[in-house]
């Protein structure tokens, strides 16, 4: 029997000819799942191509506690969560939330450490405060918090973040742009390597502010401690009122 | 002589107004319902050299039912009928279970050659091997031999029983079963699970006030020309082009994969899907795909054993041998041989417990997508093969399908043309 005439016959006639769709509706489960395809530090737009269009498949990763090893993975999910959101989306405290988010808000009640980490839209309040690397490398939108630990907004690049407690150590290392504004008081070097943007904060400000920093502008309304501008290169810092061994162009606010 | 099938159908009424039978009808045959504990035992006693196996607790009537439909069709006591069967234990063995060398040759001038004294089983054409899984595996190794087989041989004789029915109990894992091995599990053809009565059923049990021995007697008796010509019978029921086609079908999207030598996945020992083997490769969590969902590929037992209880069912149900008949029997006929991705088989609907279910729905989603979706490629395959396009042409046609059968089948096949 020619195998011709036996396809023939096993379909009467009928050759319809969809192909096999490789991605299309990949049963992604878990974020074990997801990191079998992607890696365990994938990029934003690997993890795109893999989410499930199913919201409530994509809540039920979200709703999984990613540990240590899938925390990048979930960071991202929550991204892609609050931008499908209408309303703003509500998060239970977890590492990189809200990474690289581009539009929409998500609501914190406290934060992990790297919140809104290269985040390039939308925004993120923290009710409570936040951990370490809160906006670090952040491009645009903005993030709202009570306070925040070590190393915030540090390498900004733009976007807004306002602290409307203390914040720690190191706010606003290295940052080309972006404006920062601090309620409470902040820790040392505050705009330490800083290149451009402005840092604003109502309270004082710990030693060494602005140490290295060649652009920029840096507002105190309270008291800068000791070195304040040590060995800048250019910016400007402004403080109500400065400590011992300032940097000769610091001036006084009025 | 007339056509048994009716005599088969007296039995299924006597077995369920004597109440000896009351499954739940868990198999469904397009609109028709049926029982599949009962009918895929009543299609084993319509054909010769298939073994199915019934899977259940304790007391879910499954030998019961094998000795039943063996008296019947061996026109037989139940008691001599329960005397064929072997039953699994650690202390089994080969000259209990076959046969052994009759001592007397050894006491009288004898100078022929060996002679073996036959068991009952041995040269029984009806064959039940109760608990199979209380044998310990290295004794399982002699069914291997047996299974599907018209002879036994022993110590250089051989017993010719002839075509045999043969089918198997098992329990599930308790403490003093053994499990069953991968090869033995091949030469299965059905797996059927036994569930114990429901409710209604349970009720219907407690009227049955006499004996089941005594209400054995009272089913219709098969004559030895009525039980021969079954598998006659059954063989003329003819198999559409769609059904063979959907085999095929079914058997290289269990069987196919990228990574396996020559693409077989019945090639693979250490490197399976469950162990990582499909990492990376761009079949892996496509739902379409069915490959990376099972570590086991299909022998070529699936196929005979598909096409000869679709034909078998069909007979049963006087009915054409069609492609919803291969949808309802080909899971029973799979899946005990399969072993499905643990991270899919233990989510939810399936809970680690619905393996049959899930197998159920490969099965569904392999012959729909031939059906519906294979036919274009399956077309242009055929023509290049019956020359009626050119193989170059052809090639360059299937390589837009990204589907396995026609990467890893038809391609190279054409391009070995060439």
């Amino acid at each position: 029997m020619k195998l011709v005439r036996f396809m023939d016959d096993a379909y009467q006639g009928k050759a319809s000819g969809r192909r096999l769709k490789t991605r299309q509706g990949d049963m992604i489960f878990s974020l074990e799942d997801l990191a079998d395809q992607v890696g365990e530090k994938p990029s934003r737009a690997a993890v795109e191509e893999f989410v499930p269009e199913d919201n409530s498949q994509l809540d039920l990763l979200i709703s999984a506690d990613p540990g240590k090893k899938y925390r990048l993975l979930w960071g991202y999910l929550s991204s892609l969560a609050a931008e499908r959101s209408a309303a703003p989306l509500v998060l239970p405290s977890r590492d990189y939330a809200g990474l690289e988010l581009m539009r929409g808000t998500i609501l914190l009640q406290e934060a992990g450490s790297h919140v809104g980490m290269r985040m390039k839209g939308g925004k993120i309040l923290v009710q409570g405060k936040a951990g370490d690397y809160l906006g670090q490398e952040m491009e645009g939108g903005g993030i709202i918090a009570a306070g925040c630990r070590d190393y915030a907004f540090r390498n900004m690049q733009g976007g807004y973040g306002l602290v409307k407690g203390n914040a720690g150590k190191f706010v606003g290392l290295g940052n080309r742009g972006g404006r920062i504004v601090v309620l409470g008081s902040c820790g040392e070097r505050a705009g330490w390597l800083m290149r451009s943007g402005s840092l604003y904060v109502r309270g004082d400000a710990g030693e060494y502010l602005g140490i290295l920093m060649s652009g920029g502008r840096i507002r105190i309304r309270g008291t800068a401690a000791a070195r304040a501008g040590w060995r800048k290169k250019g910016g400007v810092i402004m403080a109500g009122s400065f400590g011992p061994e300032a940097a000769d162009d610091v001036l006084a606010m009025d | 002589m007339p056509d048994p099938r009716k005599k088969i159908q007296l039995l299924i009424t006597s077995l369920e107004e004597l109440r000896l039978h009351v499954g739940r009808k868990d198999l469904a045959v397009g609109k028709q319902r049926i029982n599949a504990q009962l009918y895929f035992s009543l299609a084993n006693a319509c054909l010769r050299g298939r073994a199915v196996l019934l899977y259940g607790g304790m007391g879910a009537n499954k030998t019961t039912l094998v000795n039943l439909l063996g008296s019947s069709f061996l026109s037989m006591d139940l008691d001599d009928v329960e005397d064929l069967m072997v039953t699994g234990h650690p202390e089994q063995t080969e000259e209990k279970i076959v046969g052994f060398l009759d001592p007397r040759q050894w006491t009288a001038a004898y100078a022929g050659s060996a002679q073996v004294l036959w068991t009952a089983w041995a040269q029984s054409r009806w064959k039940l091997i109760n608990e199979i899984n209380r044998f310990p595996s290295g004794k399982q190794n002699l069914f291997l031999e047996i299974l599907q087989k018209r002879k036994i041989s022993y110590a250089g004789q051989l017993c010719r029983p002839g075509d045999t029915c043969y089918f198997a109990t098992m329990n599930p894992e308790f403490s003093a079963t053994y499990s069953l091995d991968e090869a033995l599990l091949d030469r299965i053809s059905a797996c059927v699970p036994a569930a114990q009565p429901d409710f209604l059923a349970g009720l219907l049990l407690t009227e049955r006030e006499q004996d089941v021995r005594d209400l054995a007697s009272m089913l219709p008796r098969f004559t030895p020309q009525e039980f021969s010509s079954l598998p006659e019978n059954v063989a003329e029921k003819p198999l559409s082009s769609q059904v063979e086609l959907a085999i095929l079908c079914l058997l290289r999207d269990f069987t196919l994969c990228e990574r396996a030598p020559s693409f077989d996945k019945t090639q693979l020992s250490a490197a399976k899907p469950s162990l990582g083997l499909c990492s990376g490769c761009h079949y892996h969590n496509n739902p379409e795909a069915i490959c990376w969902q099972v570590d086991e590929g299909l022998s070529d037992r699936v196929r005979q054993d598909l096409r000869a209880f679709c034909r078998a069912i069909a007979y049963l149900l006087d009915r054409d041998a069609d492609l919803l008949v291969l949808k309802a029997i080909a899971p029973y006929i799979l899946w005990h041989r399969v072993t499905p991705l643990r991270s899919i088989l233990e989510r939810p609907p399936y809970f680690g417990a619905g393996k049959l279910a899930y197998v159920a729905e490969l099965v569904e989603k392999s012959i729909n997508r031939t059906m519906n979706e294979r036919a274009e490629m399956n077309l242009i395959f055929s023509r290049a093969v019956d020359g009626e396009l050119p193989v170059a042409r052809a090639v360059e046609e299937l390589s837009t399908f990204d589907d396995p059968i026609a990467r890893l089948d038809f391609i190279p096949h054409l391009e070995q043309m060439r």
